[in-house]
């Protein structure tokens, strides 16, 4: 009983936030005075890339939906959305904004996910090492060397990482996802291709994101080693390994997942500016690209998407924690 | 009254002392006051002329002239840099009150009213803690091309409530229900006095470690949006450095002194903050 209504409240929640997200997306460009599509057409005007100005505003404003009263747009913005329909990209015209976001998605997900489950299990494993070995020399060189790499921000370890090993080291590529020429299939060429490529962004990744969760590890696992429970299981004589797993690393894992949802923003935010400085043909660099094209429609798609898309992954993450927790699962919680 | 003033401003001087014995808290805080006055100092002293679009040489590496050379636009590093840090942290500056001010209203208002409302307002911070706010301020920027760093700062300040509002709806939701304070209610404080001397000193430690941390974010948010080509082009932000090296392709043309600048006084203003933020947090946690 107790899981399917808190499953029920998140999916409210989660439900809520999309008609959120939906909502500021359409007001934002609404908010700002004079007629986007205008301003954005004229800019293009001014450098000589777009041609008939008030005959294109027209023709605009009828492909975006801007026609009509507020509310009737809302109305028709809120039914494209969920069926998919994000308008038009202006700079590359007859192609749908879906289209080209279909196309760069996969590889930021690939990119994303590979990233944020490495350096939970890395950062979640190394810090019950650093907790459980708590005065060991090198757990403690590690954790000051990782508090260090906290304060920094994504970009700047991106930038280190292509200095070092695309520049100096010349190891890995320094931008895009594989080589030119390469064909695009499932061969283990491309795959180990593909590989190479998405190292240093993902390297980049791991390394901002897994001190939280080393550093959250490491202050449970110090918690709960002189809890009461942790001490009787060691005096019972029960085996090392049996303490630290279902002991120790049990109790600590909580706190690590329902982490999960609260850092996902930060990795979201670190991807976009890694993905733009490694020329990584993810979302960050569509959106990038469409900054310098000018292209709103394109920016606001990529926008919508991915705030989608973090609503639907915290709505996953949500779901999973309940069936670790067994205070919520056999419902004493 | 006046005694019970007077034994909180004592309680006040102890927490200062044990403020200054923390190691993060002044390593952090050192680092932070000589950046600000080598920026600020080195604003007046350098003459502005240095800024200049093809003042000097191109890509100059570090000489006498030139502490740390120039960049591709023929303007001293080491000057562009003082500007850059100084704009820097006057956005830092107002994202961190601005978002800071916006979160403890919004967040106070919201713990005291309850019911109905607080719920409303729970899960709306919720999706601004749990979405990016980077994507929120690219749709906006991306429209507006804005010229004044301080509108760029006030955008991320809109953006930045969430944390501030969250931490104070919690401690408002704790302390409404602690006996001291029905007792100055009882004892015939008005509102206004009760929030000063029974709530304030409670949230002033907590806000002020998310000050810090509010500080760091909006120094950062700006420079994300500059590497995206959205902060106020035309003005020298740490961010906007980054964006002419990395447009310029410094990196990889070896102008190591040009960026590698950059990203060494990034690092020192985030580290000496973030060591700010840890030691302002442990000392909060003693108490």
């Amino acid at each position: 009983m107790g899981v399917i209504k808190i499953l029920f409240k998140r999916l409210v929640t989660t439900l809520f936030s999309i008609f959120l997200s939906i909502t500021i997306v359409f007001i934002v460009p609404r908010l700002v005075p004079g007629n986007p599509i205008e301003t954005m057409l004229q800019q293009l005007y001014v450098e000589g890339q777009a041609f008939q100005l008030e005959q294109m505003v027209k023709e605009y404003e009828e492909a975006f939906g801007l026609r009509g009263s507020l509310l009737e747009q809302y109305f028709k913005f809120i039914v494209q959305t969920l069926k998919g329909d994000l308008g038009f990209s202006i700079f590359l015209f007859p192609t749908a904004v879906i289209e080209l976001i279909l196309r760069y998605l996969p590889w930021t997900i690939g990119l994303l996910l590979t990233a944020f489950i490495l350096s939970w299990v890395i950062g979640t494993l190394i810090g019950l090492l650093a907790g459980w070995r708590e005065s060991s020399r090198l757990m403690q060189i590690t954790a000051s060397f990782l508090v260090f790499i906290r304060g920094l921000p994504f970009y700047i370890l991106a930038l280190l990482l292509q200095f070092f090993f695309a520049y100096s080291l010349r190891l890995f590529p320094s931008s895009g996802a594989y080589s030119v020429g390469i064909t695009v299939s499932l061969s283990l060429n491309f795959i180990l291709d593909v590989m190479k490529h998405s190292f240093l962004p993902a390297l980049c990744l791991v390394l901002g994101s897994v001190t939280g969760w080393f550093l959250g590890m490491r202050a449970m696992v110090i918690n709960i080693k002189n809890e009461d429970f942790v001490k009787f299981a060691e005096a019972k004589g029960l085996r090392r390994s049996t303490v630290v797993w279902s002991y120790v690393f049990r109790n600590a894992l909580l706190p690590q997942v329902t982490g999960l949802s609260l850092s996902l923003a930060s990795v979201v935010g670190g991807a976009i500016l890694t993905e733009t400085i490694f020329a990584y043909p993810g979302i960050g660099t569509l959106i990038n690209l469409s900054i310098r094209r000018l292209d709103y429609p394109v920016i606001q798609g990529c926008v919508l998407v991915m705030i989608l898309s973090v609503c639907i992954a915290n709505f996953v993450m949500d779901i999973i924690y309940p069936l670790l927790d067994p205070r919520i699962r056999y419902g004493e919680g | 009254m006046s005694v019970l003033r007077k034994l909180s401003f004592n309680a006040i001087n102890i927490k200062a002392g044990r403020f200054l014995s923390n190691k993060w808290l002044c390593t952090g805080l050192t680092f932070f006051v000589v950046i600000i006055m080598i920026s600020v100092i080195g604003v007046i002293l350098f003459p502005s002329d240095y800024m200049r679009i093809g003042r000097f040489p191109l890509e100059r590496p570090p000489s006498k002239e030139n502490i740390l050379g120039t960049d591709s636009m023929g303007r001293d590093v080491f000057f562009s840099l003082l500007m850059a840090t100084e704009k820097s942290l006057l956005v830092g500056l107002i994202v961190a009150a601005v978002g800071t001010f916006l979160g403890a209203i919004i967040g106070f208002t919201s713990g005291y009213i309850g019911g109905i409302f607080d719920s409303i307002t729970g899960v709306i911070i919720d999706f601004f803690i749990s979405v990016p706010s980077l994507l929120f301020l690219i749709l906006i920027s991306a429209l507006i091309k804005v010229m004044d760093i301080r509108q760029v700062a006030l955008i991320i300040a809109i953006f930045s409530w969430a944390g501030a509002a969250r931490g104070v709806r919690a401690q408002t939701l704790s302390l409404k229900e602690r006996d001291f304070i029905n007792v100055s209610k009882i004892s015939g404080m008005n509102s206004m006095e009760i929030i000063a001397f029974d709530i304030m000193p409670y949230m002033a430690q907590w806000l002020s470690a998310h000050f810090i941390n509010s500080f760091l974010g909006g120094i950062l948010a700006e420079s994300g949006l500059a590497i995206l080509g959205l902060s106020a082009m035309n003005e020298m932000t740490l961010g906007m450095m980054l964006y002419w090296s990395i447009t310029y392709n410094a990196l990889m043309r070896g102008l190591w002194w040009w960026w590698g600048s950059i990203i060494a006084m990034l690092t020192l203003v985030f580290t000496s903050l973030y060591m700010m933020h840890i030691g302002l947090d442990k000392a909060i946690r003693k108490m």
